[in-house]
């Protein structure tokens, strides 16, 4: 592992503390490490110093309730500044610390705290109410903790500020390994419940090397991430990347709205912009005119990440931005960018890029064989890279299951040309990727058979304009019920409220039968290629055949 | 009931949350889980619960509550006190 002696001193690995306490001693209090501007105007600036002071606040409180090293602790919280002091502090404490999305229903909770046999939550009021369904399936949480009650509601009900009150400001962060279990980010698979992605300490060394070299992100740089923390873009670079380099962030807690962004980009002078394909397709779909408005003359770069960048959108990014837009390449479980477009290398559009130094890819065939350029194959990793997941938290054969023939299996295909360009050409399972955020067809089936009336399902993704994939729902009925208007809209706010709203199917196919194989597994193949309308290729193994 | 009360409803059962309480000043950043996806929902609900029909014009003038209000008042012809 190559580490980075400015980075690590003295063997101190801790991200807390590096995002924080070595920033302060590099002369940094005073200097802004976060705007973070509400969704209703509100607007604050945090320095470093105040950084270091809240996030040590917030160890202590972790402390007093009795946290220790590798406990489980989740945030899930919309945008707002307690979510970075709260995630620092709890990294100084050495909790595992899970991030969720804000928009996630009953179940996804369940299914992630329940997994993760979660010790602590931080929440808010308004978001109470989710948890308060679902608390007795969950033995093993012991605390709620809410940012926005001035006293404790129960005896494990609590009110945060009144604890940060009654905390000390100085917080000895433990001297913390490499290895030290670290973020915890849930994420879909084809089959079974969603899978923790555990990452360590170590991240923090990759992470710091391609915000410099991929993102190119230098001290006086003004950064925005438009990431969701619930994401692994929102901590490694909505968070770790940046503050490890003592970088100024913007942080937006409002929803996309283009003149927004656009008015932000401007009065913060933001530098390098870090977002997604899928706001950026729909920021093409604006008046041009909303963006002759605003003059970004400090823009130096921007980066997209999430799903493949279509060719029009880099034309967009050249015609209104007057920049190439660079798309970047990496999972959950890689922690940081490894496949990418940079400023520097000639920009194909469509492709993901090619490696970052030290990032070892692969053309890998199913049994193990190197594949020849252009060959199209399963995208594999040399394992070892600084920000490699350490497993998948609680799961440890599904994580065995992963590296085949010496090599991390990614899920993706693709192929890299004669000029060692990698290009991405689907996913070797069924997991939908859509608006950047993997979804389990699995999840999604068995939501659908909760409703009455529908007694089989299965679920594909479909190529879309603006998402890259939608959700497509198959479904047959049970005998004496038939699908209408009314049962549509009870199934997308039932799969909105119970998994997410990014889950719910944009359509619904009523069929006789579900294409199942001999052992029942369903052929989302075969659905697939009945909605689009193209060969469904072997169909031997089909049960009714 | 008043289209505002029966609005306040739709609401409450899309968000799964009986204790929103909607005015029309009210904007997506007002409603936890209001976001591009469930607003899709929100529409869909709000058509089958008032019997109405929006135009994709029309979707696109409501910026809050107010307007989605207005919006269901010019379909059924009712005002914001007056019983739907």
């Amino acid at each position: 592992m190559n580490t980075n002696p400015e980075l690590i001193q003295n063997g101190q690995y801790n991200i807390g503390h590096i995002c924080t306490r070595l920033q302060c001693d590099r002369g940094l209090s005073a200097k802004i490490a976060m705007h973070c501007l509400g969704a209703h105007g509100e607007r604050t600036q945090w320095t470093f110093g105040d950084l270091e002071r809240e996030s040590s606040r917030f160890a202590n409180v972790m402390q007093t309730l009795e946290f220790s090293m590798g406990d489980v602790f989740f945030i899930f919280l919309p945008k707002i500044p307690d979510v970075f002091s709260s995630f620092l502090g709890a990294m100084k404490a050495q909790l595992i610390t899970g991030m969720l999305f804000s928009n996630f229903g009953g179940e996804a909770l369940l299914d992630r705290l329940g997994d993760a046999k979660a010790k602590g939550i931080l929440t808010r009021k308004s978001y109470l109410r989710k948890l308060l369904h679902i608390r007795e399936k969950l033995p093993d949480l012991k605390v709620i903790l809410l940012v926005d009650a001035s006293e404790h509601q129960t005896e494990d009900i609590l009110s945060l500020p009144l604890l940060m009150q009654q905390a000390e400001t100085e917080f000895k962060t433990p001297l913390t390994s490499a290895e030290t279990p670290s973020v915890l980010h849930y994420t879909s698979g084809s089959t079974g419940k969603p899978k923790g992605v555990l990452h360590c300490h170590r991240s923090v060394l990759l992470q710091n090397r391609t915000a410099r070299e991929v993102l190119q992100l230098q001290t006086d740089d003004i950064f925005w991430c438009t990431a969701d923390h619930g994401w692994v873009t929102g901590t490694s670079y909505g968070i770790i990347g940046p503050w490890s380099l003592g970088v100024t962030q913007v942080h937006f807690g409002g929803a996309y709205a283009a003149e927004e962004w656009f008015k932000i980009l401007e009065e913060y002078g933001l530098t390098v912009w870090y977002t997604a394909p899928t706001a950026l397709r729909m920021l093409m779909r604006e008046d041009p005119a909303i963006f002759a408005r605003f003059k970004l003359p400090k823009l130096r770069h921007v980066f997209s990440v999430g799903e493949p960048l279509n060719p029009e959108v880099i034309k967009w990014g050249r015609a209104v931005l007057g920049k190439d837009i660079y798309d970047t390449w990496f999972q959950t479980e890689t922690g940081a960018i490894m496949i990418t477009n940079r400023p520097g290398l000639p920009i194909k559009p469509g492709s993901m890029g090619k490696p970052v130094t030290g990032i070892g890819p692969a053309i890998v065939a199913d049994d193990g064989t190197l594949l020849p350029d252009n060959k199209q194959g399963n995208l594999c990793l040399k394992p070892g890279w600084e920000s490699m997941f350490a497993s998948y938290y609680r799961h440890e054969e599904v994580y065995r299951q992963k590296f085949k023939h010496g090599w991390y299996m990614t899920g993706d295909t693709a192929y890299r040309d004669a000029e060692g360009y990698y290009w991405f050409m689907g996913r070797s399972d069924d997991v939908i990727n859509t608006a950047g955020h993997l979804v389990s067809p699995f999840e999604v089936e068995s939501a659908l058979l909760e409703m009455e009336g529908i007694a089989e399902s299965g679920v594909i993704g479909a190529p879309d304009e603006l998402l890259w994939e939608k959700v497509v729902a198959f479904v047959t009925m049970k005998k004496g019920c038939e699908w209408n208007s009314d049962l549509d809209l009870k199934v997308r706010l039932h799969i909105s409220n119970r998994v997410s709203t990014m889950a719910t199917p944009k359509e619904f196919v009523v069929l006789e039968s579900i294409p199942k194989n001999k052992s029942g597994k369903i052929m989302r193949r075969l659905l697939k290629a009945r909605y689009l309308g193209t060969d469904a290729g072997d169909v031997s193994m089909l049960d009714d055949i | 009931m008043t289209t505002i009360e029966k609005l306040n409803g739709i609401f409450q059962t899309v968000f799964d949350n009986d204790e929103i309480d909607i005015r029309p000043e009210m904007t997506a950043n007002d409603v936890d889980g209001w976001d591009s996806l469930s607003h899709v929902n929100l529409i869909l609900a709000v058509e089958k619960g008032f019997q109405i029909r929006f135009t994709e014009k029309e979707l696109l003038t409501f910026k809050n509550v107010g307007d989605l209000l207005r919006g269901i008042e010019s379909k059924t012809g009712s005002g914001g006190s007056q019983p739907s």
